[in-house]
């Protein structure tokens, strides 16, 4: 999917007493909250309408390559409608792969601000482990990866945050999970 | 090793023993005796277009580099140094002209051929103590194509796989070749599941009957019109030779208006039609049935569906939909584990709005987030856990949809007249693909072990 670039981001990570690291940083923990809680009609809201929420295939290359996604194919590269899809999906009373829910805890550090050139953008990395367990005695799953994020300011006040932008750059090439029946 | 022949014997008859979705014994045996000898699909050419690019591929616990050498020939080596046997590839995939060992150096061309030996005179006294020349890693013991699609047989005698396909690369063209350029296909996702391999490949093969009850949810959210209850078993399922599949059954129309139907554009379907025989066109066009899921022994699968993914699409419009194909392999990892290798297939020749859309129509519904999938694998790998136990070995599960007690059809074949394809094929639910499927496999664990050579480089002894 192309879509627009925006926020650019200049200069170093911002200070951690910033004002607009602190933001960023809570939006992370209170999106985290929310799919920990599955609570995604709400997650839904917090998303740009122009969002691109993309996680590459990741593919191991000999260094030097000068890549390391699988050319043109992702796991996830979805737009407002193509979540908003996943989400109703998980509404209805047939999403069989959450029926029981799985237990998930999304676990965000190694939060980094940077300001763009713009004021309107925040460019916010993060690192990202997702336990989820299904059942019982069923073996937990985790997902490693990394988030490149950019949020923008909105609402009447521009103190709100959405959104925009999301690339999730999974460390393993193969998955270990079941299914990617999560949001990252 | 137990006796199996009464498990096998059970098996052919549509009872089948629970715990051959999760048996140590049996995937030994699988290993041994099917796996040895079977067709196996690793790469498809449009993943190697450039000379010098490649792929690495699993079969089982083998490792094969699948490249495409400078004289842009395809090839499948062994991925193992002939000196002390490192993988001379650590990569997925590239671009090469040689692969070169970590450990001593040696190196190959992306044929295979042995060119750099350091050392080679001091150390082995030239050619005397190890003749360079003509040293290759070892190739796969068989390598073949049809439509793209690359194959490896781990058995040097394998029947050809134009003969092991048969008639069943009538179906295959639906999928593989929808214009002379044929496909370019997009991935892998690989994701591993707790689920048996060969549940997978049942299902793709013939199992209409999950579908509206498994897929509901994708009906209730609009993105898949076809699976309710009522249509899905109006289509048919046909198996023929070393595969089958289902579909769905399509409004009336010509074969032009059925192609539009489930989404092709107009300059598709024009190259479709000089692609696709007669009869081909009258499967679709005359008799109204589109494919849908597929499955190729051993553990090859498609799906062609076409659901609607554009928010553009009014709700109310039946006719916003596109298609998407998918390949699937269902790579063994054990008795209960199995890798899902997973690509997104679209017509090279097809526009780039086109692509575009029918890759994202692709990871909606299938693939490692799709909606569909996620609900099957849920399914299977719950359905491998309970076969485990000792339970399941006091279970038949009865796979016999389809056919009375004294083994009459439920549903009389369709005759060559309202079904244009080869093999055998019915109207409505049943289990005779996945019994197909399955006879195949129980033939397969009553063959002999395949016999294998060894290789002995650099020395004039034989082995």
């Amino acid at each position: 999917m192309t879509t627009p670039q925006i926020g650019t981001p200049v200069g170093k990570p911002l200070p951690f007493n910033d004002n607009r690291h602190l933001q960023a940083h809570q939006f992370l923990v209170d999106e985290a909250y929310l799919l920990d809680a599955q609570q995604y009609e709400t997650w839904l809201d917090t998303l740009a309408d122009d969002i691109h929420y993309l996680m590459p295939v990741r593919v191991t290359t000999a260094l030097g390559a000068g890549f390391d996604t699988s050319p043109g194919m992702a796991h996830f590269d979805e737009d407002k409608y193509s979540l908003s899809r996943r989400v109703a999906r998980f509404a209805t009373e047939h999403a069989w792969t959450e029926d029981p829910p799985s237990r998930l805890r999304h676990d965000i550090t190694n939060v980094r601000t940077f300001a763009c050139e713009d004021d309107v953008h925040l460019v916010v990395e993060s690192a990202e482990l997702l336990f989820r367990s299904r059942g019982d005695v069923n073996e937990a799953a985790l997902v490693s990866c990394g988030r490149q994020d950019v949020l923008r300011r909105c609402g009447d006040h521009q103190d709100q945050l959405k959104l925009a932008r999301r690339t999730i750059l999974v460390d393993e090439s193969v998955l270990r999970m079941q299914n990617l029946a999560v949001f990252l | 090793m137990v006796d199996q022949h009464r498990v096998l014997d059970n098996v052919r008859r549509g009872m089948i023993p629970a715990h051959i979705y999760n048996d140590k014994e049996l995937f030994e045996l699988e290993k041994e005796r099917l796996f040895s000898r079977a067709w196996l699909f690793v790469a498809h050419e449009s993943e190697i277009p450039q000379d010098g690019d490649y792929v690495v591929r699993r079969v089982l616990d083998d490792s094969f580099i699948i490249t495409r050498d400078a004289n842009g020939e395809i090839r499948a080596m062994f991925n193992m140094c002939l000196h002390r046997g490192m993988q001379v590839c650590r990569a997925e995939m590239g671009n090469a002209s040689n692969f070169r060992c970590p450990y001593h150096g040696w190196t190959y061309r992306n044929d295979g051929r042995l060119t750099g030996l350091p050392f080679h005179r001091e150390a082995y006294g030239g050619d005397d103590g190890f003749p360079r020349d003509g040293q290759t890693l070892l190739p796969a013991p068989n390598l073949a194509s049809y439509n793209g699609l690359i194959f490896i047989n781990m058995d040097p005698d394998a029947q050809p796989l134009e003969d092991f396909l048969g008639d069943f690369r009538f179906y295959l063209d639906f999928y593989t070749k929808q214009s002379r350029g044929g496909l370019e296909v997009r991935g892998p996702q690989r994701w591993r599941i707790k689920a048996n391999w060969k549940i997978g490949a049942e299902n793709f093969a013939g199992d209409m009957y999950h579908t509206p009850h498994t897929h509901a949810s994708i009906v209730e959210i609009g993105l898949f019109r076809e699976p309710r209850a009522q249509k899905r078993k109006d289509g048919a399922t046909y198996w023929a030779q070393c595969g089958g599949g289902t579909t769905y059954k399509l409004p009336p129309g010509n074969f032009e208006e059925r192609m539009r139907y489930v989404g092709y554009p107009d300059e598709m379907v024009d190259r479709i039609k000089r692609v696709w025989t007669k009869l081909q066109q009258q499967l679709v066009g005359d008799d109204g049935f589109m494919i849908s899921a597929a499955s190729c022994f051993p553990n090859l699968s498609f799906v062609h569906n076409w659901p609607k993914v554009l928010d553009s699409a009014d709700a109310d419009s039946p006719d916003d939909v596109l298609p998407f194909i998918s390949i699937r392999l269902w790579q063994p990892i054990s008795e209960n584990e199995t890798e899902v290798c997973s690509w997104f297939a679209v017509d090279s020749a097809a526009p780039p709005e086109y692509k575009k859309n029918s890759y994202k129509a692709y990871l909606m519904c299938f693939g490692s987030t799709g909606m569909f999938e996620q609900d099957d694998v849920e399914n299977w790998v719950s359905l491998t856990n309970t076969a485990g136990g000792s339970m399941a070995r006091r279970l038949l599960l009865n796979s016999r949809m389809g056919l009375l007690s004294d083994d009459r059809p439920v549903v009389d074949p369709l005759p060559s007249a309202a079904f244009h394809g080869p093999g055998h094929a019915q109207v409505g639910y049943n289990e005779n693909n996945q019994r197909a499927l399955l006879r195949l496999w129980a033939d397969h664990l009553e063959m002999p072990p395949v016999s294998t050579a060894m290789t002995a480089l650099g020395t004039a002894a034989t082995i």
